[in-house]
């Protein structure tokens, strides 16, 4: 907490007990959050997820008034962008081991900023993710237009006006966007 | 369509925003509907979710505890090999020893004065505390043996 606001936080044991009990419609969320921030990364999203986990109770702090799950979404999306880096958000990890074995291996998470050639393949990588992801529309030009559009950071009032589409009919869309998405990459796009 | 110049990697972030936005705002039975949908049964994903949760807890005491060893290593002239393993029933000895400590209780929440009911997670964490504290010696020069 910075000095001279007066946001309350949640401390480690309240942000722990806030997750131990999400719903299961809340975990789903968190599940789909992490597959859209580590495709076309070199990130499983499991490590995202667990990397998020690890720094809210370890690191970032959560004003009590912010829900939980958003919290940890923006701590993905973070740490998806390249801020793994940083001191706090990198983790050394180790086999955890039941009580009395010995383990001889451990590793470090892969360090998600791009050299120079790294992101000129990221680049490649994305334009070939962008491209598969458009081709899921091809039978939708709508769904096509607001995928597109949105990739191009059209705002909703544009794209409304470009598909023609009421607010009801456009979020219909955007749905229609996200499970396609989903079930094309269910386990996240990866090169 | 007036498209602005972005990379392929800012126009993905772009829409992954919306993504995650849109399932953020959701309704919860819209996104257990979904799960029925891609056979996923949501009991067992929370289970999962949570498991992955705690060792997540485990692998971030780990590191606390490895980096206050380091600390304490680098100042001092042992050629102990870098741990990696924690011996929970020693760290619990070690912190039910400061518990038991005349003065040293009552200055300890409620919650901490209960090890018998803390998982190793917690106790990993009370005892980088209380090493922080200056309250608990590192490692109480047992090496690690109990």
């Amino acid at each position: 907490m910075s000095s001279g606001q007066t946001v309350a936080v949640r401390s480690r044991d309240e942000v722990a007990e806030a997750i131990r009990t999400l719903t299961s419609a809340q975990f789903a969320r968190l599940k789909a959050v992490s597959r859209y921030y580590s495709s076309g990364r070199p990130i499983e999203p499991e490590d995202l997820l667990q990397m998020a986990f690890a720094s809210a109770i370890d690191g970032r702090q959560c004003p009590a008034h912010v829900d939980v799950v958003r919290f940890l979404a923006g701590a993905m999306r973070s740490i998806a962008h390249g801020e793994a880096e940083k001191v706090e958000h990198r983790l050394v990890l180790v086999p955890v081991p039941k009580t009395g074995e010995q383990q001889d291996r451990d590793f470090e998470f892969p360090d998600t900023r791009p050299n120079p050639e790294e992101q000129m393949i990221s680049e490649e990588n994305a334009a070939a993710l962008r491209d598969a992801t458009l081709r899921l529309f091809e039978d939708d030009r709508q769904a096509r237009d607001i995928a597109e559009g949105t990739m191009a950071d059209m705002s909703v009032e544009e794209l409304r006006e470009l598909t023609d589409l009421d607010q009801t009919g456009y979020d219909s869309k955007r749905r229609l966007i996200r499970r396609r998405i989903d079930k094309a990459f269910p386990k996240g796009w990866k090169p | 369509m007036t498209a602005r110049k972005k990379s392929e990697r800012e126009a993905l972030d772009l829409l992954a925003d919306v993504l995650v936005e849109d399932i953020l705002t959701a309704a919860d039975k819209d996104i257990l509907a979904e799960l029925k949908e891609d056979n996923i049964d949501p009991e067992r994903l929370a289970a999962d979710m949570r498991a992955l949760f705690e060792r997540s807890i485990l692998v971030a005491n780990k590191r606390r505890l490895l980096a206050a060893k380091a600390g304490v290593a680098a100042s001092s002239p042992s050629t102990r090999a870098a741990a990696t393993t924690i011996d929970i029933q020693d760290a619990r000895r070690r912190l039910r020893a400061v518990l038991e400590t005349k003065g040293v209780s009552q200055r300890l929440t409620l919650a901490a004065r209960k090890e018998s009911e803390l998982s190793d997670a917690d106790i990993l964490n009370m005892v980088e505390d209380l090493q922080d504290l200056g309250l608990l010696p590192p490692d109480g020069g047992q090496d690690g043996k109990a």
